[in-house]
């Protein structure tokens, strides 16, 4: 038999080629800022906006840091908004961290703190941004005094939606209780739109009903409690979870809901309300840039407005209370010094007012608020600071672990696959997961 | 079955002779309209996802299953054009081709050894190896993707190439070790008594008569890594280093409102594993046939 | 083609014990040489280390130690210090998530069997003759199984959308009664993911069972045939015990495959809404309430139990099912001693 056992030994060195060479590709990991001797500085910085504006916000912005900063080069990577949380995770827990990236504060922020991933900012921030960024801001993204993230934008929740559809259907005054909003929703069936968009797959802007409920039905005491102790037993929980039931029975949502997407595509409950399909959306203060890169034209929806989540009757929370989200961007811990003046840079006012314009959205920047011209980014601006009692959003509160069980819950509630007694025990069995 | 391969041995040919056309109620015509529908249904999707390439966003939303009305092919052309898409294949084709070489060369030798010497705790080895079938990629994901991260291994290829030869170790093995030990003894015994060490009577012999079975292993290896989603998800943080499943779902829902290019990128993934199989076909399937045939 | 047939007895000899044929050798028994010289040793340390290095690392020492970690109560920063015992072991069995996860992969069992096994053996009777171009029907009939699951999710679920093609063809039709949601009616989906599974399956079905089909020697059908049996007597008395034995393996491999099914749920429906929509298995729950909650001690221990059904499972089919080819009354292995 014709062996060819020059066959045999190239096989044998082509194995060893590859086999050093898959090793030598265990090399490439991503480095997360390395000086070398020359002084030049390599970051990563990791954010969530993966579409249009906000895409060439952060580019513009990083360009023009690097063009101030001789030597500093960062590394721009965006990341869909559903997987930014997982995969932060994972990096931060090895060891692979990007220097800069997202910070969404509450319960997720604490658990990174605990685990010793982020630097502490507190002493870094340079006066000017100390002035012209309120206090406010900066106590949604500490812990215990210790300042972990510059806060960017501040996105308080509510209801925006379009004019033109609102009077379409007859609808003149923005409804002010839950009854008024029900009304308004079978005024706006007879037009054939759907009421209310809601992206129930993501699970978050469906729980986001349920955690105005719950502010509206619990005091900001009990609120305050839970988010220390996990502890759900207060009867209000309940109250809430029934009162969303019962809302959820008038059927005021976008057929499907369950498998439509909040903010991707089209089809997802914003591109919904940027097409004209639904009338209105629950969201926080992000929402109109996202709205504006789904409309047909790629620009904001001229038709936007808003008003406050609408008082019921009873409940034990603040009228005016307000939920809404801080984001921020953090440093990782081993992030190099630069780092800190990046985001002493992103909260200085020009950078704010451009993140303004980029993303639609209320910067925290007070001197950039000034130049915000949509009547309804003023609406939210103001309600948020009249409002007696904010809170983050209930699922970043809370962490991964019971925000996410929180989250699914509510999904459960409103497919009818639960009642608000079982939502109550899906979330104190997750702390048993923990 | 096993009954009537001995009396085959003595028959020449595998295939079974000619059919004689017997008084079956079913004719031909039958089965090839059956074979007809039945590849129809298999394919529409697939041809779905291909021709909505061609498409534009507005006339798929408008109507959703219908056919172009003008072959754009831009969105084609922009996914070939663009960076991504090769970067991605190259990534897969690196693993893939890692993998295999991997999965083969570890696999044979450890299925010669099995196969061919005898030793105590051999039955001990071979049970172990093929344990490994009870565990599936997602019940150590968790703990798998803990000891990639203590090597280091986190955001690299070579972290989803080690476990990716291990993984397909059971299955190689079982096919392997049937094939090694089929090969009758009197060529080892003759060999040897040619001057022929046992190492070198693995070089020259036992590779190339074994190669069906090794093609076939390398294979279904190159297959399955090339189409290994939860592995790279664990483990692939950096978009850098994505292969083409992570990628496909990166990009589906980075572009989810260009649905047009989302289905382009989608039916550009799918054509190397064709092509792939297209030209293996027979050895894949032939290879399937051999391990169950009786 | 000696080898060939040797091969194949030995497969299924070795699927069913688990692999030992040192008792029963089908070739002429030759005297190995005992390899008890120092060289030999060597020599099998070198050839197999590398294999078994990479197999223990990779394979066997993270499933050992999921079921340490599974122990504990860890978020996975550093390592795991909060010693917790079984505790996540009962909540897993008493979580109602998880006990609709696993009746989700029964269902999918039993409905992977009982559509695909059918379908594939009547698509299989009917392609086994000589038929032009069989070998380009093998081909596409297998083209699904070849496409990756995220590729055959993500297509889908474009296509299966409320606006999407599949309703859209229903009313072009006329039918667009049928319309539906697809994807999130809990009633409907889980019967949306068995279309999908099967379609990506069963052309595998079906070329497992040609090959079964074709190791049959004409000569016994058509004995009957003559002797006046009719085309279903003959499949059920000869052919289909005859392809007993590659039903088995491929119910072996459906089963194993089902019950980790992981890929095409999580592409589909994502990491939330999977169990309402009633099609969460396992795997996604694994996903969902370990890693992507931060519950790493608690995956870890979802883990073990996923694998731990399948070993029973295995086991049991193993034991009752597969043996049956080792001593079953079609076989004469006795004659081999």
């Amino acid at each position: 038999m014709k062996v060819n056992h020059t066959t045999a030994k190239r096989i044998f060195a082509g194995t060893m080629v590859l086999g050093l060479s898959a090793l030598g590709l265990t090399a490439c990991s991503t480095d997360s800022g390395d000086t070398s001797a020359g002084g030049d500085v390599t970051m990563s910085l990791w954010q969530n906006s993966t579409t249009g504006p906000g895409q060439e916000f952060w580019k513009k912005t990083v360009a023009d840091f690097e063009a101030d900063n001789p030597g500093v080069t960062i590394d721009v990577q965006a990341i869909q908004n559903e997987d930014l949380d997982g995969k932060l995770q994972t990096a931060l827990n090895s060891g692979d961290a990007p220097d800069i990236f997202l910070q969404r504060g509450g319960g997720k922020m604490a658990a990174m703190v605990a685990a010793g991933q982020l630097m502490d900012i507190t002493e870094g921030i340079s006066d000017q941004v100390k002035e012209e960024i309120p206090e406010g801001s900066f106590i949604a993204n500490s812990l215990e005094d210790k300042v972990y993230a510059m806060p960017v934008a501040v996105l308080p929740g509510g209801i925006f939606y379009s004019q033109d559809l609102f009077d379409a259907a007859g609808i003149t005054e923005a409804p002010a209780t839950i009854t008024d909003l029900e009304t308004a929703v079978e005024k706006l069936k007879t037009t054939g739109v759907a009421p209310i968009a809601l992206g129930a797959k993501d699970a978050w802007p469906a729980a986001h009903w349920f955690y105005f409920f719950a502010l509206r039905e619990c005091s900001p005491d009990v609120l305050a409690e839970a988010a220390d102790t996990k502890d759900f037993s207060d009867d209000c929980w309940i109250k809430a979870g029934e009162d969303l039931e019962s809302f959820a029975a008038t059927e005021p949502y976008n057929q499907g809901f369950l498998t439509t997407a909040a903010q991707q595509g089209a089809g997802s409950s914003a591109g919904l309300v940027a097409n004209h399909q639904a009338a209105m959306e629950l969201m926080g203060a992000w929402n109109p840039g996202v709205i504006a890169s789904l409309t047909p034209d790629e620009k904001p929806l001229a038709d936007l407005s808003w008003f406050p989540f609408p008082e019921i009757d009873g409940g034990e929370g603040e009228p005016g209370s307000i939920l809404g989200g801080v984001d921020g961007y953090s440093c990782s811990v081993d992030a190099p010094a630069e780092c800190l003046d990046f985001l002493n840079y992103i909260g200085s006012a020009d950078v704010q007012k451009e993140y303004y314009a980029a993303f639609n959205a209320p910067p925290v920047n007070t001197v950039a608020q000034e130049a915000v011209t949509e009547p309804y980014l003023k609406e939210i601006i103001a309600a948020y600071n009249a409002a007696p009692y904010v809170s983050q959003w209930l699922d970043t509160v809370y962490g991964q672990n019971v925000g996410n069980a929180l989250n699914v819950g509510v999904v459960d509630l409103l497919a009818g696959k639960g009642s608000p007694e079982q939502l109550i025990q899906a979330v104190n069995d997750a702390a048993k997961k923990a | 079955m096993t009954a009537l391969t001995t009396p085959a041995v003595a028959l020449p040919p595998a295939n079974p002779p000619a059919p004689i056309k017997t008084s079956r109620r079913w004719g031909t015509p039958v089965a090839y309209v059956v074979a007809v529908l039945v590849i129809g249904l298999m394919l529409a999707p697939v041809l779905f996802i291909i021709i909505g390439g061609f498409r534009t966003n507005a006339q798929i939303t408008t109507d959703p299953s219908g056919w172009p009305s003008v072959w754009n092919i831009g969105n084609y052309l922009d996914v070939l054009t663009g960076g991504t898409f090769w970067r991605l294949v190259g990534n897969s084709l690196i693993a893939g081709f890692a993998t295999t070489l991997g999965v083969v060369v570890l696999g044979l030798m450890a299925s010669y050894v099995l196969a061919r010497y005898k030793f105590r705790g051999r039955g001990i080895l071979y049970a172990t190896f093929a344990a490994g079938l009870m565990f599936p990629m997602t019940v150590a994901i968790t703990p798998l993707y803990l000891v990639v991260k203590n090597l280091g291994l986190m955001n690299s290829l070579g972290g989803v190439i080690l476990p990716q030869i291990a993984f397909a170790l059971p299955t190689t093995i079982i096919i392997l070790v049937p094939f090694l030990r089929a090969i009758p003894d009197e060529i080892q015994e003759a060999a040897f008594i040619d001057g022929c060490s046992r190492l070198g009577f693995f070089w020259r012999m036992i590779v190339p008569l074994a190669m069906p079975g090794v093609i076939t292993v390398g294979i279904l290896a190159f297959i399955a890594s090339w189409n290994s989603y939860l592995l790279p998800l664990f483990i692939l943080n950096n978009d850098a280093v994505f292969t083409l499943p992570l990628g496909v779902q990166s990009f589906a829902s980075q572009y989810s409102v260009d649905t047009a290019k989302v289905l382009a990128f989608t039916s550009l993934s799918m054509i190397p594993a064709l092509v792939f199989f297209a030209l293996f076909e027979r050895r894949i399937v032939g290879g399937l046939t051999g391990a169950v045939k009786g | 083609m000696s080898v060939r047939e040797n091969t194949s007895t030995r497969l299924e000899v070795d699927l069913a014990n688990g692999g030992d044929t040192g008792t029963t050798p089908v070739a002429p028994p030759v005297r190995r040489r005992r390899s008890s010289s120092v060289g030999a040793k060597v020599e099998i340390a070198v050839l197999v280390g590398p294999a078994l290095i990479v197999f223990l690392g990779f394979v066997i020492f993270p499933v050992v130690m999921a079921a340490y970690y599974g122990f504990f109560s860890w978020q996975g920063y550093g390592p795991p210090t909060d010693f917790v015992g079984f505790r996540n072991y009962i909540t897993i069995i008493q979580d109602p998530t998880f006990q609709e996860a696993l009746t989700h992969n029964g269902i999918i069992v039993v409905l992977s069997l009982v559509l695909q096994g059918p379908v594939a053996i009547l698509l299989a009777l009917l392609l086994n003759r000589k038929l032009r171009g069989q070998s380009l029907i093998r081909v596409l009939i297998f083209v699904p199984y070849v496409i990756s699951e995220v590729v055959v999710g993500t297509g889908w679920s474009l296509m299966l959308q409320s606006n999407g093609a599949v309703n859209g063809m229903l009313e072009k039709l006329g039918l667009g009664a049928f319309s539906q949601d697809w994807l999130s009616n809990p009633d409907i989906a889980i019967w949306t993911l068995m279309v999908i599974i099967t379609w990506k399956y069963v052309g595998f079905a079906v070329i497992l069972f040609l090959a079964g089909l074709q190791g049959i020697p004409e000569e016994l059908p058509e004995a009957a045939a003559i002797d006046g049996a009719s085309f279903w007597q003959i499949q059920r008395h000869i052919t289909l015990p005859l392809l007993a034995p590659t039903l088995r393996i491929w119910a072996f491999l459906s089963i194993i495959g089902a019950l980790q099914l992981f890929d095409l749920v999580y592409i589909i429906w994502g990491q939330y809404i999977a169990s309402t929509a009633g099609t969460s298995t396992m795997a996604t729950y694994l996903v969902a309430n370990g890693r992507n909650a931060g519950n790493y001690g608690y995956g870890n221990a979802v883990a073990v139990v996923l694998f731990l059904i399948s070993l029973v499972v295995a086991l049991i089919y193993q034991r009752f099912v597969l043996n049956r080819d080792t001593e079953g009354a079609i076989t004469d292995k006795g004659t081999k001693k």
